[in-house]
């Protein structure tokens, strides 16, 4: 019976242990995907332990942080660890505006927190910052989606299912919608706006239409069997938007229109469109999780030419982070750390090498955020909590920080 | 390829996948495709269940003789062990074979877990790691992302965050495991080992359904679909409710 109670126990600990771990990344915090931002020659930047950060894109130093974490319960299995700042930053003015994983939208004074870095890391009213908990429950409102600012309004995507309007200068709530997705209950997708009205697209595939004043619900509204996995991208030109759904295609919608444009490819792709795409001068260029950038003519649906990105074993490694054009060349990341620079006419690409890593890959970290480029440089942020700089006309990482800081 | 790599390619993606297909097929009600798979994968492990409900029934059939040798035997322990073995032998019953087809199961049990923690997708990056395990069925594309909505519960937010609706959850899981427990532990006639048994069988309920406020309800309504299933299984096929009215005779003195 010895043997007994230790198998018995052999099972007990292996289920405590199961339990304790459960699956590979839940018990971690919700780092998020914050993507950067640069303005006035700095790089704005949230971390993955929660932090929005200001570089100074010259000297290479930090200007200022400021910690939103904060621990919004649940164990190691439960659904959250710690909120982070979850969105990418968006500065308008003097003010830098983030989105919550615990719900909040704060507003922060970028030239009083650079003049002063110890300022303490709640708003201060002095400088007109200010934090607004998102609907009656705000540490279930997990804001995921990138904000949206039109003139003096921010649009916010709340876990609650709804889109909210704030005032841009005090943080105020204006107005909210009905809950758009009643299945989920939630919106992770970014709202678009164009000419005062706002579209959300939802995980129960609908594409609705919103007033950008009342945020009530317009005439028009799209469905499609499966959800929709990324915020709609339009084109003013045509007025039509592009998106990304869960059954692996990519789709075309006329605004206005019942009928759908047309949904690329023909059978579904290695894996979602995740990522939101890319549109100019009529040609859609939108990255897949398996791993290929495709480039698709926006009226004809024709696929121009499609390029695939490798991890260090050259195997596909999935694109979450939408392609950026800059100097004309189109710049894509894929999972494994690889960027690359890609001739948007005819799909010749380059991957951009690093010999300081043995060129395992471009950085040594991966790609899920969204980046963004500015005068020939390309700002990362890797999920290791490091962001890198990578120079386009010399095909190398130019400089790289670490966004972790000791408290 | 690595181990995790093997695992997802031969139990966990499978399950995931049938998972979300009952999803699918059941109305999109992720609650009732958790109950749907509970009941497949019990069935599919059925024959293992067997061995184990027969063991147990036949530890349960020789308890009267256990309680002879233990009133003949008691003061010389070996002698005891030796006897008791002796019987197990001559009956034909393995005492650990109410174990083994545990431990076998248990692969499957963590794969199911996994796909219901994977499947609920409660945060955008468990939302963007499920791509790597789905298929590309039509069913499962248009599933995606399930609706965690059941029975006024979200089944990915924790029973303690549902308030009341969480807390019958954890009586429900707490009280079935006791149950269960109760009908397959065959009391010792070890005074000693029949108090670690006692203990065992009160603080893996507790266990569970501390663990139940902690977790999402999706895995708690598993642990309690799982835990009903298992008793209705064991009163059938042991004709009874087992050792639950078994009053050991150390329990009175």
């Amino acid at each position: 019976m010895k043997n007994a109670k230790i198998i018995y126990l052999i099972v007990i600990s292996l289920f405590t242990l199961l339990l304790a771990s459960c699956i590979p990344g839940s018990a971690q915090p919700i780092g998020g995907w914050a993507g950067t931002t640069v303005h006035d020659n700095t790089i704005y930047v949230g971390s993955r332990d929660g932090r929005v950060m200001a570089i100074n894109a010259s000297s290479e130093e930090m200007q200022w942080s400021y910690h939103v974490t904060e621990p919004s319960g649940g164990m190691g299995c439960g659904p959250a660890v710690v909120s982070a700042a979850i969105t990418t930053p968006i500065v308008d003015g003097d003010f830098v505006y983030i989105g919550t994983y615990s719900g909040k939208v704060l507003a922060l004074n970028t030239t009083a927190r650079s003049q002063n870095p110890y300022l303490p890391e709640e708003p201060q009213d002095r400088y007109h910052e200010w934090e607004t908990p998102i609907g009656t429950d705000a540490r279930n409102n997990a804001i995921v989606a990138d904000l949206v600012i039109n003139d003096d309004v921010i649009y916010v995507s709340s876990s609650d299912g709804r889109v909210y309007s704030l005032r841009k200068d005090f943080g105020d709530q204006v107005k909210k919608s009905g809950i758009l997705d009643e299945k989920h209950s939630k919106l992770w997708t970014s709202p678009v706006i164009e000419d005062d009205t706002l579209y959300v697209s939802t995980f129960d595939g609908h594409i609705y239409a919103l007033s950008a004043e009342t945020l009530e619900l317009l005439e028009w509204s799209f469905k499609l069997e499966a959800g929709f996995a990324s915020s709609p991208v339009i084109c003013e030109d045509t007025d039509t938007m592009f998106l990304g759904s869960f059954d692996r295609h990519l789709y075309a919608v006329k605004i206005g229109s019942d009928v759908l444009e047309w949904r690329f490819p023909e059978e579904p792709a290695g894996n979602w469109f995740w990522a939101s795409p890319v549109v100019n001068e009529g040609i859609v260029y939108a990255g897949c999780l398996d791993g290929t950038l495709y480039a698709i003519d926006a009226q004809t649906r024709e696929k121009l030419w499609e390029f695939e990105s490798k991890d260090q074993r050259g195997k596909p490694s999935s694109i979450v982070s939408p392609p950026v054009l800059i100097d004309n060349l189109l710049i894509a990341a894929n999972e494994a750390g690889n960027v690359y620079v890609i001739d948007p006419e005819t799909g010749e690409g380059e991957r951009i090498k690093n010999r300081e890593n043995g060129d395992k890959s471009t950085i040594n970290d991966q790609i899920r955020a969204s980046f963004c480029a500015h005068e020939g440089l390309v700002y990362i942020r890797g999920e290791h909590n490091r962001l890198y700089v990578v120079d386009i006309d010399k095909r190398k990482v130019s400089w790289d920080f670490s966004l972790s800081i000791e408290e | 390829m690595s181990f995790v790599e093997i695992w997802h390619l031969i139990i966990g993606n499978p399950i995931l996948n049938v998972l979300i297909v009952l999803s699918h097929v059941l109305f999109g009600r992720f609650g009732l495709a958790i109950i749907a798979l509970t009941i497949i994968v019990r069935l599919v492990s059925w024959p293992l269940n067997r061995r184990q409900l027969k063991s147990t029934k036949a530890m349960q059939d020789m308890q009267p003789k256990l309680q002879e040798l233990q009133k003949k035997y008691g003061k010389n322990k070996q002698k005891l062990q030796q006897e008791m073995m002796k019987l197990y032998k001559e009956a034909g019953v393995n005492p650990l074979g109410c174990l083994w087809p545990m431990l076998i199961q248990f692969p499957i049990w963590i794969a199911l877990y996994q796909a219901i923690m994977n499947a609920l997708a409660t945060t955008p990056e468990h939302l963007l790691n499920l791509a790597r395990h789905l298929y590309s069925w039509e069913m499962v594309s248009q599933a995606i992302p399930l609706s965690s909505q059941f029975l006024g519960l979200d089944l990915g937010q924790t029973a303690l965050q549902a308030g009341a609706l969480g807390l019958l959850l954890a009586i429900i899981v707490g009280g079935t495991m006791w149950v269960q427990q109760k009908m397959t532990t065959a009391p010792s006639v070890d005074p000693r080992q029949e108090s670690t048994q006692r203990m065992t069988t009160l603080m893996m309920p507790l266990m569970f359904g501390f663990f139940t406020l902690m977790f999402p309800s999706g895995l708690a309504l598993y642990w309690a679909v799982s835990n009903i299933i298992g008793i209705v299984t064991q009163y059938f096929v042991t004709g009874g409710w087992g050792y639950l009215k078994f009053r050991s005779p150390f329990g009175q003195r």
